[in-house]
């Protein structure tokens, strides 16, 4: 069976430029959401602070949660839904400063009674709670932007080893840009960076140059070849030869990030939300941003088009 | 076309390895009990957040040994000049320096002789002045910080191991922190395992001189005004906590006679009333110092100071060497708790909790399930996509997933990686990206049919063509997932383990396994059209 008719001839090189637009809008978009809401809304673990994650046996809006623990003297910092509507799961976040460690067991030992005693969280439970000092929280942010930029310097140095400069550049850059804009969508659905996050981005960044690399190779394959069209051309026939496979496997991979986001529990949702909107921002950007950063790379340093 | 009976062989053998690994892990108690003997009881260990439990990170303060050491060199100096005759002007500490000041050179050079006798292996010694200083070297400051954690961990590990938890995991973490794991612990385990933590248990024996119920006008009995001025008379003040109102406040001695470390055991007992206390023995030396102790001071109060605060203050009737009490207002709990940080010993240094994180049993629960829920039904949706896109080579593509997955919870079983919610994650994204391998070398198949190749043909140029590409593929992928096991904690580490180990499988399953299985498929048989 073939998805994609043999001999197709889609020009992907002649789409870059519009490709160049969107990315730039969706780049934009994504830097203007961060700086909308002040940075990305980092999870306790990087800020430092006390995180409690409840379930509860009814629909409570987030306004009653706050008044209802604002009354016994613990206003939150901030109450989140979690996972799907009906799961009825909450966070419930301090910062240091409101709740500092001793406290957490009062804390707890209050919204305990509330749990018995007030109708609208009757019946609920705490499932977590995660106390996190500031000093760990500042630690952890230097170290996932650390292994994030040593993740694109391994693979930069990896890409050069094994194709030419210019490549590394071409899949360095697409993955900068899967990263900036899926961690814009993290910022305008407000979801929580927390260090799960940053492990989704980091497979994401896996994801993104393990397709680009497969179109890479293609490229540097049909380059030894003794007929010698232009380079744009070689990129183009390279781009149509591994569209089948760069769809297929983005198929499959959906069909198991889908269910993930679905059933795998509120814990595993954003997670699995992380990795969607990378996998389709990594198909898109290995077809049409990777190699048109290579060729423009090539153009600039005078080797033919 | 033959298939390599090495190759063969090898699948054969690694798969019954997976099973054999595996066992333990889906069969649990019910393996029959030779099974430990013979193989590893051990299945794939599930992570905090899968179990249920707690984690503890905490710091340990090691600018507070190095403290300690600095307040130890300035003691002795000071006490051996004592023995010469030789007052010292004044002392000051700062980070890993002592400097101390003498009235006079011959008293100065009467100090470098005992700091260079002493101390140069340690320390850079150098006077100026009528001043000494001591900077501690580099090398024993590491030591100084190394030994302070140590012994932290080894105390906790007494401590935590002592109340009697399932499996708790004590270990280092980076340069001054110590990660404490105890898995299955409940809410109310969570309180008494911190308090046992966090209690320094430092004891001291000393002897009352005064008592009053406010800090002022004792302390304008003394002629000062704050505590630390006491220090001149040889006394100190600490807060009460007997349980009379009218002694709030104690002045004791400021010399501590006799430690906690003197103590041999220490137990729950009830007094004479039915109150609980703790009781606790001296052992060597230390029962002849408390003997010395309680001699000297017949008739006097005793005060016994526990973290600062005075605990009971008991007139000394007799010459007491063996034995002693703590009586307070305990709960039977609480003094069992005391008797149990009083044995395993103090803590060298303060510690604090820099985080905290107790998962609910029934997170965990809800997490495994659901991460088996899906993690099935993307696979079952994989392998239908498979056959129905690429028929026969779909089935040998899914028979390689099959595998693969029993190999990757094979190795995290082998490698006894801890299975965590993110790891399972990981672990139903590897099933997506698994067959991603066999859809490049099938399309390139493909693509090799379609110029003319013969079927066998094809096949040996669509595995021998891509092999690089899938290596190359794999090996950035697996680049980032090392750097995160690299960095990561917890269960981070347990995704990055899990995604590492699947990368390395998924390629073997992909350019060995499908291959041998094709290559039995077709050999010996002329094959004029490939079901793909």
């Amino acid at each position: 069976m073939d998805l994609i008719k043999p001999n197709t001839r889609i020009n992907f090189v002649g789409k870059m430029g519009k490709a160049v637009v969107l990315s730039t809008v969706l780049i934009l978009i994504s830097l203007g959401s961060l700086v909308y809401h002040k940075g990305p809304n980092w999870g306790v673990e990087f800020t430092g602070g006390t995180e409690i994650h409840i379930k509860l046996t009814k629909d409570v809006s987030i306004a009653n949660i706050k008044k209802t623990l604002g009354d016994v003297g613990y206003p939150p910092d901030e109450v989140q839904r979690l996972g799907l509507q009906g799961d009825n799961e909450y966070l419930i976040r301090f910062s240091t400063e409101l709740v500092k460690f001793d406290q957490i067991q009062t804390f707890q030992k209050k919204l305990e009674s509330i749990m018995q005693s007030n109708a609208e969280f009757r019946g609920g439970s705490i499932l977590r709670v995660d106390y996190i000092g500031p000093k760990v929280g500042k630690e952890l942010i230097e170290k996932a932007i650390f292994s994030i930029l040593l993740g694109c310097v391994g693979i930069l140095i990896y890409v050069m080893i094994r194709f030419e400069f210019s490549f590394a550049i071409g899949a360095v850059l697409a993955l900068v840009h899967d990263t900036i804009i899926t961690i814009g969508a993290i910022s305008i659905t407000d979801k929580e960076f927390t260090l799960a996050i940053v492990a989704a981005l980091l497979t994401v960044i896996g994801y993104s140059v393990n397709d680009t690399i497969i179109i890479f190779d293609r490229i540097r394959e049909n380059m030894k070849r003794s007929e010698k069209p232009s380079f744009k051309e070689i990129v183009n026939e390279a781009v149509n030869q591994t569209l089948s496979r760069t769809i297929l496997t983005a198929v499959t991979v959906f069909l198991v990030l889908v269910p993930l986001f679905l059933l795998g529990g509120s814990v595993i949702h954003d997670f699995a939300f992380t990795l969607l909107v990378g996998v389709i921002i990594g198909t898109y950007s290995s077809i049409f941003v990777a190699s048109a950063i290579v060729i423009y790379w090539r153009k600039r340093k005078g080797k033919a088009a | 076309m033959r298939a390599s009976k090495g190759w063969l062989l090898t699948i054969v053998v690694i798969t019954v390895l997976s099973v054999i690994l595996l066992m333990p892990t889906f069969l649990g108690d019910s393996l029959p009990g030779w099974w430990g003997k013979l193989f590893p009881d051990r299945g794939i260990r599930l992570g905090l957040d899968l179990r249920g439990g707690i984690f503890l990170l905490i710091g340990v303060d090691s600018d507070a040994a190095v403290d300690h050491e600095l307040t130890g060199i300035k003691d002795f100096t000071t006490s051996e000049l004592k023995n010469d005759k030789v007052l010292v002007k004044g002392a000051d500490i700062q980070g890993r320096d002592l400097t101390m000041q003498f009235f006079s050179k011959a008293d100065l050079d009467k100090a470098v002789k005992i700091a260079d006798d002493n101390y140069s292996d340690r320390a850079d010694i150098d006077d100026s002045g009528l001043s000494l200083t001591f900077v501690l070297k580099e090398s024993y400051l590491v030591d100084v910080r190394n030994r302070a954690i140590d012994q932290v961990k080894q105390v906790i590990e007494n401590r935590v191991h002592e109340l009697g938890l399932v499996e708790p995991s004590i270990q280092k973490a980076g340069a001054d922190r110590i990660l404490i794991q105890v898995p299955g612990a409940s809410e109310k385990d969570r309180q008494r395992i911190i308090d046992i933590i966090k209690r320094s248990a430092v004891l001291e024996f000393k002897i009352v001189k005064d008592t009053g119920p406010n800090e002022e006008t004792l302390l304008a009995k003394y002629n000062v005004t704050k505590p630390d001025e006491l220090a001149a008379q040889n006394l100190e003040l600490y807060p009460g906590d007997t349980g009379n109102e009218n002694e709030k406040y104690f002045i004791t001695t400021s010399e501590a006679h006799v430690t906690g470390e003197s103590l041999s055991d220490a137990r729950l007992i009830f007094d004479e009333f039915g109150r609980p206390a703790v009781g606790f023995n001296f052992k060597g030396e230390g029962a002849s110092k408390f003997g010395e102790l309680t001699e000297n001071n017949i008739g006097n109060r005793l005060a016994i100071v526990l973290d600062g605060t005075v605990k009971s203050a008991p007139t000394i009737q007799e010459r007491i060497t063996s034995q002693g009490r703590i009586t307070g207002s305990f709960t039977p709990e609480e003094a069992k708790d005391l008797a149990l940080v009083l044995r395993s010993g103090a803590l060298p240094v303060p510690v604090n909790i820099e985080q905290e994180r107790t998962v609910g049993p029934s997170l965990g629960k809800d997490s495994i399930e659901k991460g088996r829920l899906s993690m099935i039904v993307g696979g079952v949706l994989v392998i239908i996509f498979m056959v129905f896109f690429y028929r026969l080579q779909g089935l040998v593509a899914d028979l390689a997933l099959a595998l693969n997955m029993l190999f990757i919870m094979g190795f995290l079983s082998a490698f006894g990686v801890t299975l965590t919610l993110p790891g399972i994650a990981g672990l139903v994204l590897t099933l997506g990206m698994a067959v991603d391998g066999n859809i490049i070398i099938f399309e390139r198949i493909k693509e090799e049919l379609r110029v003319g190749k013969s079927p066998l043909a094809a096949i040996d140029a669509g595995y021998g063509r891509s092999l690089w590409t899938v290596l190359d593929a794999n090996i950035t992928t697996l680049i980032t997932a090392l750097i995160l096991f690299w960095f990561g904690t917890g269960p981070i580490k347990g995704f990055a383990a899990t995604l590492s180990i699947g990368i390395i499988s998924t390629v073997f399953s992909n350019v060995v396994v499908a291959r041998v299985f094709t290559n039995y498929i077709y050999q010996d048989k002329k094959v004029t059209a490939l079901s793909i």
